[in-house]
């Protein structure tokens, strides 16, 4: 099994990899000094996450990347008592407390913290590589910050495929990545709804600019206005969304450039080699070949569907997406796709506001489109009730200047 | 607390009711039913009014009371304000 990975690993070893306008491949990133295992590694950059799963990939080791800003001391304490040696980026060692035995060829992934404060789900370098088969030759956009469950699956192609070249982009590049990813060559590039939502907001221009043959969405819910934008400026791109997560891997990959996944995919005929979907109320439940470590079986994901069609729409977290308005139930995601789907918004985030009478009412922040002049509170609500219901039509509208984003890509939505 | 004077609540409570393409009469004795201002837009205003004030309305003081002219309006998120 080791040798199998070590073997599949090595494939994209000469795949170029493009970290700070320097370009290496794989095999050329700064060696790092034999590291601890289990060891969590933080950093400060991208290029020494790829170093670090090089060695873990080469060597096998248990390791845990991620960037250091998500891991607080707390949780360095939890690790070290857990078995992690903490690795900083300076080089420095901080040996773990707890001394055990090594779980060879183990990656751990933090999830993204939506839920609370980030959980480990451990996996390895095969569950993670979900892409298979032959691949096209590409050069990926790397944007995602090291150790995300989205960061590993871009990786994982280039470190398992030939001619899966990687760009990788700095948090300090993102606000100009459609010029880097122009420069050199970029045809694939996966991102948040969000990350694709400010590219566009910023300089369409610069990022029609990007030759891209493939383009990616997850990690947050997707909705049909962004698909059709990107759809407009890659006419004849590949337009995927992809739901995945720490917990259950990549589990719905949809090609059609449709919002939603069709109705058909729900409680089809198990296959041990494809993630089996169904619902449990509005909850979407899942059954994955693809998932982490001790979470064989049905895993309830927390997200809420609806059906729209013969569609069924992923519209957000089932403990934050409804908001009950005095009694009427009304879904922030279907409530935030009507308001991006206005030509005027870029950008919106949806969410209750306490109000008298009835308990609850729908409230917005909204960062406008720029390039299509203003657009005024009336012009929304007017938008929004020939669309919704009433109990469903934001009351109060807030703009915003530009589109907020956390660390992981994803917006506060 | 400061205070959000009559006059304003009543510009606010017509940008409720221009917001759902309708118009606030200029009387105050006009029935509520009538000129179409539903919980709903109730609610809007008093978020309005606790934007305006940067604080929040204090509902749980005044007694339930019969709301149904636009001067009762006025005079309950007056009465919310001094609570």
């Amino acid at each position: 099994m080791t040798a199998r990975r070590r073997t599949t690993a090595l494939i994209g070893d000469d795949n170029t990899v493009v970290v700070a306008g320097k370009s290496l491949t794989w095999r050329t990133l700064r060696k790092l000094p034999q590291l601890p295992s289990p060891a969590a590694v933080l950093v400060d950059n991208g290029a020494d996450a790829l170093a670090a799963l090089r060695h873990h990939a080469v060597h096998g080791t248990e390791l845990l990347v991620a960037t250091r800003s998500r891991v607080d001391e707390r949780m360095r304490e939890e690790l070290g008592e857990s078995g992690f040696a903490i690795v900083l980026p300076e080089g420095e060692v901080t040996p773990a407390k707890l001394k055990r035995v090594e779980e060879s060829g183990r990656a751990w992934l933090l999830t993204s913290g939506s839920t609370g404060r980030p959980k480990r789900i451990g996996h390895t370098l095969e569950t993670l590589t979900t892409v298979t088969g032959d691949q096209p030759p590409r050069t990926w956009l790397l944007p995602y910050s090291p150790g995300t469950y989205a960061w590993w699956q871009v990786v994982t192609i280039s470190l398992t495929h030939a001619d899966q070249g990687l760009v990788v982009i700095e948090p300090d590049e993102l606000e100009e990545w459609p010029s880097i990813a122009a420069e050199h060559g970029v045809t694939a590039a996966s991102g948040t709804p969000t990350f694709w939502r400010q590219a566009i907001y910023r300089d369409a221009e610069a990022l029609a600019a990007v030759p891209l043959e493939q383009i990616t969405l997850g990690g947050e819910p997707v909705d049909q206005a962004i698909l059709d934008q990107l759809r407009e400026i890659f006419p004849t791109a590949r337009i995927s969304w992809i739901y995945a997560s720490s917990e259950v891997g990549a589990s719905i990959v949809v090609h059609d450039g449709q919002a939603g996944f069709p109705r058909e995919w729900l409680d089809r005929k198990p296959d041990p080699d494809r993630p089996m979907l169904s619902l449990d109320g509005d909850e979407l439940v899942i059954r994955s070949p693809h998932h982490g470590a001790g979470l064989v079986g049905a895993v309830h994901t927390g997200d809420r569907v609806e059906f729209a069609d013969d569609r069924v729409l992923i519209t957000g977290r089932i403990d934050s997406d409804e908001i009950n308005v005095g009694g009427s139930k009304v879904s922030a995601g279907i409530v935030r796709n009507v308001l991006m789907g206005h030509p005027g918004v870029s950008w919106a985030r949806v969410f209750a506001r306490k109000a008298p009478l009835v308990g609850r009412m729908v409230a917005a922040e909204v960062v406008p489109n720029r390039a299509l002049g203003p657009i005024t509170h009336a012009d929304l609500v007017q938008w929004c009730s020939s669309r919704l219901p009433d109990y469903g039509v934001p009351r109060r509208i807030q703009f915003l200047d530009e589109i907020p984003q956390k660390e992981t890509l994803k917006s506060e939505v | 607390m400061g205070s959000v004077a009559r006059g304003r609540v009543r510009e606010l409570m017509g940008e409720v009711m221009t917001a759902q393409g309708r118009a606030l009469p200029g009387d105050d004795t006009a029935d509520l039913r009538e000129i179409g201002f539903r919980s709903l837009d109730f609610s809007e205003l008093a978020l309005r009014v606790e934007d305006e004030l940067g604080d929040e309305l204090n509902f749980d003081a005044p007694g339930l009371r019969r709301i149904a002219t636009v001067g009762d309006v006025l005079d309950f998120i007056e009465q919310l304000q001094s609570a």
